[in-house]
């Protein structure tokens, strides 16, 4: 079955580690800057379509993807990577939500009509998806739907789902069978689409499905794999988006060091100071701490599979909390100016919190692991 | 036995063997032991450690050692972690004797050395001063050369293993006109020579480890001086390389983590939400924890050489500890003020001992102060 080659253990060395952050590190000279950032909070859709494509022409959108289906059929090593060195740059392409959420989703399907039909568009950019599977009250739980899916007809609400104009939505359903997700086109009969505002200036979308007819030429994944297929995706991507955490608090870091270094206040740069000196230290820890377990998790997960659910809530829980205290206190390092939009460390601020708070907070993913490690676990 | 080429076993087999030997031939009574052990407890221990080859893992074979490369010395430590075997009085061991064979002359060495790996000659430390802690270059304790005899005068405070002690390595100043760090002299000492005054320091925890040391008019012979007067300082420096990974190890706050949650489990407390969230907070720090160890492990494994950022090992594994032995008397509820060990369903636990041990851990070794000014500098390179 294709589904066991998404995010399985793929023998790469550093060299593709390397060549992925040279290219990532170009990307970021080239195609993208803060000013670009600036410029799309608030728009609709929120990303660029253009950019995405250079995206896809570096292979990022497919690296997941296996070659058999157009993608690079790399590893979660990889993936992180270039998530890692995006996430730095703060470009609102969401590229965890559809290369990792939304293609694992359809990679560990059982539909190859529809693997054959969307994701070489995907690996090329053409085809932006968005998985939704949370509803009103999100949650870490991708099997928890209310959605139903009964006689060909799918009745039921979404929410939180991202990209939120997506050019198609992987729609999780509770049928007779047990869950199922099926492939809805942004615009199909009895969907309605309405959109949240994130703190980044991105959007999430709420669907109204209305009696939205699907076949089963639509469905993703039947229920034989539906619900391994669903968690599966949500916890890779929940990984991932440690990876975009660290990145976020790296560079949110440096710019705060920086900052430290060369403002000057009672004749002196305000780094000199202990009490600030060793509030940086603090920072730094919690960012230290966030790179080892996202390190310790790839090392681990790359071909271990019975401990995703683990890992994936030891690294949300660190990096969510981590992600977003190195954001808070640099506000407070900054001082009055960190208060002001126009200083750039409020933009890291702003996606930890999305980060944080997408695919499940820290205090969630900290519950998850109370529940799911086993007691006298101490590693 | 001594003669084993002990680096020349593969990972697997020497941890195994080391492991064998520490399960098998440690004295139970003396397992995990609440407080640090005095010699009298523990010599027989290490005659068995030195007549296997054990006792000098770090030292080189030539010396008797057991010529242990970065990553076995780490395994060895992490498997006498793990089997809660515990520290003999080993300055000697451990701080001495490297830095004689490093810095020491041909004659030194051949005088201290294999006495104090047959466990004859037991060293304690003599840096810390009453009013040099943190501020360790600014010592007072001071050595005049007479003939061929330094004169030293002053007092050493926090020196532990002092009362077992029969030689002490000690950090005097020899040139007061020197800028600070530049006017110190590393030199040896026999305990029992006139002018020594040992007094016993109590702890919180009850026990006496720590001593504080008066030298008054203490004679050593000039050629105990190690290395070049007034070099004294960069040869204290330079042991601080091994230890400032094992001072971060996540074993304290592992076990202290078990012997928490035997309590939850006995106290009922999985069904306290307020409570289980903190618990599980530091369940996830100490895997994290273990995580950051390993990434610092590795560089040491593959012979790589550990940064200034190994710092943050210490500091948080202290922490982490400290944070541990506090919630542990919090679950313990109204037994979290009992002395010695208390009934929790079929466990016996002493709650307050690894409560006190865990106080010094963020003070000695560089306050966590300390640490965190050196990262401030080395680091993240922030102004000074």
């Amino acid at each position: 079955m294709a589904a066991a080659t998404f995010g399985d253990p793929v023998e790469t060395g550093e060299d593709t580690h390397r060549m992925l952050r040279d290219a990532a590190l170009s990307f970021a000279a080239r195609e993208t800057s803060i000013a670009r950032v600036r410029a799309l909070r608030g728009s609709d859709p929120g990303y660029d379509r253009a950019v995405w494509r250079s995206l896809a022409d570096l292979g990022w959108t497919g690296i997941l993807i296996p070659e058999s289906h157009g993608g690079l059929g790399l590893g979660l090593g990889e993936m992180a990577t270039v998530l890692e060195e995006f996430a730095k740059t703060l470009s609102p392409e969401p590229l965890n939500a559809v290369a990792v959420l939304a293609a694992g989703v359809l990679v560990q399907g059982d539909n190859d009509a529809l693997k054959t039909e969307l994701l070489p568009g995907i690996a090329l950019g053409h085809v932006l998806p968005a998985l939704a599977w949370q509803e009103s009250h999100g949650g870490v739980e991708p099997l928890d739907i209310a959605t139903r899916v009964e006689g060909g007809v799918l009745r039921g609400e979404k929410r939180f789902a991202v990209p939120a104009e997506a050019d198609g939505y992987l729609v999780s359903a509770q049928g007779a069978d047990g869950p199922a997700v099926y492939w809805v086109d942004q615009g199909a009969a009895g969907l309605q689409r309405s959109f949240e505002r994130r703190a980044d200036g991105s959007r999430s979308g709420r669907l109204v499905l209305d009696g939205v007819k699907v076949s089963d030429a639509q469905r993703v994944a039947s229920p034989a794999v539906a619900a391994a297929a669903l968690q599966r995706s949500v916890d890779t991507a929940t990984v991932m988006a440690g990876a975009e955490l660290v990145g976020v608090m790296r560079r949110a870091l440096d710019i705060t060091l920086e900052y430290m270094r060369t403002r000057v206040q009672f004749g002196k740069p305000i780094g000199s100071y202990q009490a600030l000196q060793h509030r940086a230290v603090d920072l730094f820890i919690e960012k230290e701490l966030a790179v080892s377990v996202l390190a310790d998790a790839l090392l681990h997960l790359d071909g271990d599979d019975g401990q995703l659910a683990l890992w994936a809530s030891r690294v949300k829980s660190r990096c969510s909390d981590a992600g977003l205290r190195i954001g808070r206190e640099s506000i407070q390092i900054h001082g009055g100016i960190g208060y002001a939009d126009e200083c750039d460390i409020g933009l890291y601020l702003k996606r930890a919190m999305v980060l944080s708070a997408w695919l499940g907070n820290g205090a969630s993913h900290r519950r998850r692991y109370a529940a799911l490690a086993p007691a006298h676990a101490t590693a | 036995m001594a003669d084993m080429d002990w680096d020349a076993l593969d990972d697997e087999t020497f941890r195994r063997e080391v492991a064998d030997f520490f399960r098998t031939e440690y004295p139970e009574e003396i397992r995990f032991p609440a407080h640090f052990l005095r010699w009298a407890q523990c010599k027989d221990w290490y005659r068995k450690l030195y007549a296997k080859g054990l006792a000098a893992p770090a030292w080189p074979r030539e010396w008797g050692g057991m010529g242990l490369s970065p990553g076995k010395l780490l395994a060895f430590i992490e498997e006498q972690e793990k089997h809660g075997v515990a520290r003999t009085p080993d300055m000697g061991i451990t701080m001495l004797g490297p830095l004689l064979i490093r810095f020491g002359t041909e004659e030194q060495k051949r005088e201290f050395l294999p006495p104090s790996l047959r466990g004859e000659y037991i060293w304690c430390q003599g840096y810390s001063e009453p009013n040099a802690g943190s501020d360790l270059a600014s010592l007072r304790t001071e050595a005049v050369l007479e003939g061929d005899e330094y004169v030293i005068t002053g007092s050493k405070i926090w020196t532990s293993f002092a009362m077992d002690a029969t030689h002490m390595f000690v950090l005097v100043r020899t040139d007061k006109q020197a800028k600070k760090q530049e006017g110190i002299s590393f030199m040896l000492v026999d305990m029992k020579s006139p002018g020594i005054t040992v007094r016993p320091i109590r702890n919180l925890n009850g026990s006496e480890h720590f001593a504080e040391v008066f030298l008054d008019k203490v004679r050593t012979p000039a050629r105990w001086l190690v290395g070049q007067p007034n070099q004294g300082w960069t040869i204290a420096k330079a042991l601080l390389g091994f230890e400032r990974i094992s001072i971060g190890s996540p074993k304290l706050s592992q076990t202290g983590l078990q012997r928490l949650e035997r309590i939850v489990q006995a106290r009922g407390l999985s069904a306290d939400a307020a409570f289980m969230d903190r618990f599980t907070q530091l369940k996830l720090n100490v895997a994290d924890l273990t995580s950051a160890y390993g990434r610092f492990a590795d560089i040491v494994k593959r012979g790589g050489t550990l940064g200034p950022d190994v710092s943050l090992l210490k500091i948080f594994a202290s922490e982490t500890f400290q944070r541990i032995t506090e919630l542990t008397l919090e679950a313990g509820g109204d037994a979290g003020a009992i002395e010695g060990e208390v009934a929790f369903g079929d466990a016996a636990i002493d709650i307050l001992s690894p409560f006190y041990n865990a106080r010094p851990s963020t003070i000695y070794g560089g306050s966590n102060e300390i640490q965190r000014n050196i990262i401030a500098k080395s680091v993240l390179n922030l102004p000074g």
